[in-house]
């Protein structure tokens, strides 16, 4: 809803946007919702929580949640490689700004894209919740998604979570 | 200008919050001569502040009332019940009209021109008398009060930009005329053309003679907002009667005209052919005067004011330096060098102090938070026609900020409580023998790492069976339940219990008791009642000191660590996990006591505990009961700076919060209460 991206007619700008990969699928968020990027620390897990909850780290000396995307994406947990890596984002939750840590496969660049580009994108919506994509953008060959991350990891939103994991347990 | 009028209104704020405590004080010793100085002193700096940022009509109503105070102080005025009922109706009537300077509202205009009328008429009233008593000079109650008259010349020459910091010297010159029988002298400076006259400049400069009781000290503080920025000269001139005096009124008078520079000297020349000589000048007087008045400086460079937010950076800076600290020792410990040993160690120590000096600046006095009862009781213990002492004990406790924020709601709502149910009237208090007024005692001490806060009062008490009964026509209780007494007065923190039988304007509704108990809750306290019949009430909140540091004990399970707060440690054990897994109904006997104890590797699921090892067991105390709780290895004590964990994890609610170790990890702060609760819900379950 912050990111209203998805209208044409504008004459959208010009922003950075990076894109990271979570198994073969890409995904790109604005920059300016990037704080920093982590190699993965120790990592505490907090016992009795959600699955994509994967625990807290220590941010010089601030206490951070970390996130699973690949588990609240509903797919399969994996190992950490030396390319995993913690994008630490400034999310907007409720009109609350909250620190969270989101644990990707790998980070691929840093691009600038006119906002006007990007194409909203109904047939993913079987996927995933269509609330949580913004829209998608083609990079030659293959396609992005935008993420909306204020959706994606507002903390409310924990039950809806457990729904899409469930579902793909199913699967 | 949004910024300076916050700043005032913050300002305003304090000034009036310390007004208030010294018009309670003042209520109760009415002769206390610093308290009226005090009195004085704040409506001062408000009619002062308020006059630089344009809110003249703040201003003049703060001048009338302080005018009553200065009479009080120059002993022409007793201070009376009256006096003091309209000061803190004015005071309310301040506390909304900085708000509001306009009086915009209807409401706000009416209370205003009703003070102002029932204060002129207790300045008046002192006019009068004072007219009566004016053909002897030196009436007995102006000299032996506060010294005798003298005359002094005042030579004000205000710089010539002092409008530009919002001053008004005409504030100035009538508040000397305040100070006695005056001739005002104004000259004003030449300007060459109307072409170089420029409006915002100052060009007029005073010579005020004022015949006055009062001290040079106090003749100064008249210039107090002007000081910095204007020339200003005080001459004594030990002689009186000069003002009436036709040949000095020529003098003087003439110097307006021929534009003199009054000669300070030929003045005194003058006064000594026809004044009267003043005898003795009070130096003990004068004396007091000036210790007032370094006092008062001294408070003045003892305290700043400094943005929380910015504290609490400081708080958060000095947590990470601890850490840092912490793992450098432990680098230490690796490497044994001898002079990184010295190093570390000297660091260790200045973190501490750091840490320890950044803590008390957090705190601040409970004594804040105990004055704004004392209205309270006044206001609602006249309204119920009781008669109350209300006494507090230990006001310099200190306590977080945040915490004493929190706490103010709750504990107005228990002294009220106190004040309606416990209390009796007069009457009924005469009949049973005890003294006519009751008391409300408000008592804070430390006691380890908590903080107590006690409410007292001696009044009826709180009968446990009728709160028996109570509970049982509400259904919270069955008739069979045995229940200890203080389980029974638990009752009165349940929603909707209310024993009062008549629902009052104060209290009993029965709203109100479970809203206490929960923010208190909130704040990680607790509270409990005692109470006996007839001889009065006793609740104790016990509070942490502060939310943001806890001694703990380091303990690990499953290779994660955790912090269990030492406050409620008792006892550690070593016992074998085959005790713990072939238990039937789960109790241990330790040291002849049996304990109830969960496995929390169980309960974390975690894998199960291994039959043939050893686990440590930590007896903790919950409320009345000890628990004892299984740990895989225990590690130390552990000086915890507690984080959020945030919202993510607002359902793993045993986890109270984080801290981070010395090694960069993360150690979880458990609340043991809650871990129990959950114990308790999951067996509950199984049950079913």
């Amino acid at each position: 809803m912050k990111t209203d991206v998805a209208n044409e007619n504008n004459v959208g700008e010009t922003k950075s946007f990076l894109s990271f990969r979570l198994g073969e699928e890409h995904f790109t968020i604005p920059v300016m919702k990037i704080m920093e990027i982590l190699e993965v620390p120790k990592i505490t897990k907090v016992p009795q929580s959600p699955n994509f909850l994967v625990g807290v780290i220590n941010l010089r000396g601030a206490v951070l949640p970390v996130i699973d995307t690949r588990i609240k994406f509903g797919m399969t947990q994996m190992e950490y490689t030396i390319n995993t890596c913690i994008l630490v984002l400034s999310v907007e939750v409720n009109d609350e700004p909250l620190v969270v840590g989101a644990l990707v496969d790998s980070v691929s660049e840093v691009f600038e894209l006119n906002e006007a580009t990007i194409k909203p994108s109904p047939s993913i919506a079987t996927k995933y919740r269509a609330d949580y994509i913004a829209g998608m953008i083609q990079e030659d060959d293959h396609f992005m998604m935008v993420l909306n991350i204020d959706k994606v990891f507002s903390s409310n939103d924990l039950e809806s979570i457990a729904e899409t994991k469930d579902a793909k347990v199913e699967e | 200008m949004e910024e300076m009028k916050e700043t005032y209104i913050q300002e305003a704020n304090e000034l009036l919050e310390n007004l208030e405590s010294s018009l309670l004080s003042l209520e109760d010793n009415p002769n206390d001569k610093s308290n009226i100085e005090q009195v004085f002193r704040v409506m001062h700096t408000l009619k002062g502040n308020s006059s630089m940022f344009g809110l003249t009509k703040i201003a003049e109503f703060v001048h009338d009332l302080e005018t009553i105070y200065d009479k009080i102080r120059q002993g022409e005025m007793e201070l009376s019940k009256e006096i003091l009922n309209t000061t803190l109706a004015s005071f309310d009537h301040l506390n909304q009209i900085i708000h509001d300077s306009e009086l915009s509202e209807p409401k706000n205009q009416e209370n205003h021109v009703s003070l102002i009328a029932q204060i002129h008429k207790f300045i008046n009233k002192t006019g009068a008398e004072n007219t009566n008593s004016k053909p002897s000079v030196t009436t007995t109650n102006v000299s032996v009060e506060s010294g005798a008259l003298k005359t002094f010349h005042i030579h004000f020459e205000p710089n010539e930009e002092l409008f530009l910091d919002g001053s008004n010297p005409l504030f100035v010159i009538a508040e000397l005329a305040a100070l006695g029988k005056n001739i005002i002298v104004p000259h004003f400076k030449k300007v060459a053309s109307i072409e170089e006259f420029v409006p915002t400049n100052c060009i007029t400069y005073w010579d005020v003679y004022v015949e006055t009781t009062v001290d040079k000290t106090d003749v100064q503080d008249v210039f107090v907002f002007v000081e910095g920025n204007s020339k200003i000269e005080i001459t004594e001139i030990p002689f009186i009667d000069l003002i009436k005096n036709s040949a000095f009124n020529e003098v003087v008078l003439a110097s307006i005209f021929k534009d003199l520079k009054t000669d300070v000297t030929s003045i005194q020349l003058l006064a000594e052919s026809i004044g009267t000589k003043v005898t003795a000048v009070k130096k003990v007087e004068a004396v007091a005067a000036t210790e007032t008045k370094t006092e008062n400086k001294e408070k003045v460079v003892s305290s700043i004011r400094v943005a929380s937010d910015k504290l609490d950076e400081l708080m958060n800076l000095v947590s990470e330096l601890v850490t840092t600290q912490a793992s450098l020792t432990l680098y230490n410990e690796k490497f044994e060098t001898p002079e990184l040993e010295i190093i570390s160690e000297n660091i260790e120590k200045l973190s501490r102090r750091l840490r320890d000096i950044a803590f008390g600046m957090t705190l601040v006095p409970i004594n804040n938070m105990f004055s704004r009862f004392q209205r309270l009781v006044r206001d609602v213990s006249d309204m119920l026609g009781k008669e109350v002492q209300f006494v507090t004990e230990g006001g310099e406790t200190e306590l977080d900020k945040s915490i004493i924020e929190t706490l103010t709601d709750p504990l107005m709502h228990i002294i009220r409580n106190s004040l309606d149910h416990g209390l009796e009237t007069p009457e009924d208090r005469m009949f049973l023998g005890k003294p006519r007024k009751g008391t409300v005692k408000l008592k804070a001490f430390y006691s380890g790492i908590s903080v107590y806060v006690q409410i007292i009062d001696d009044g009826k008490g709180i009968d446990a069976e009728i709160i028996r009964a109570k509970a049982i026509s509400k259904g919270f209780l069955r008739e069979e339940d045995v229940l200890t007494d203080k389980e029974i007065f638990d009752f009165i923190f349940y929603p909707g219990f209310s024993t009062a039988a008549v629902v009052t304007d104060i209290s009993g509704r029965g709203v109100g008791m479970d809203v206490v108990k929960r923010n208190i809750t909130d704040l990680k306290g607790t509270v409990s009642v005692e109470s006996t019949v007839n001889v009065g009430t006793t609740l104790t909140i016990k509070l942490p000191l502060s939310l943001s540091i806890i001694d703990g004990l380091l303990v690990e399970i499953e290779k994660v660590n955790y912090i269990i707060p030492l406050s409620v440690v008792n006892k550690c054990y070593e016992v074998n996990n085959a005790d713990m897994l072939h238990n039937f109904n789960k109790l241990l006997i330790l040291e002849d006591k049996q304990v109830p104890y969960i496995n929390i590797r169980q309960e974390f699921g975690y894998e199960n505990l291994k039959e043939d090892e050893k686990s440590q067991l930590i007896v903790v105390s919950d409320g009345d009961h000890e628990v004892g709780i299984s740990v895989d290895y225990i590690v130390g004590e552990y000086q915890a700076v507690v984080k959020p964990i945030g919202k993510y994890y607002k359902n793993q609610d045993f986890i109270s919060g984080a801290t981070i170790l010395g090694d960069g990890s993360i150690a979880l702060v458990m609340d043991t209460h809650k871990i129990v609760e959950l114990y308790t819900e999951h067996v509950k379950m199984e049950a079913k």
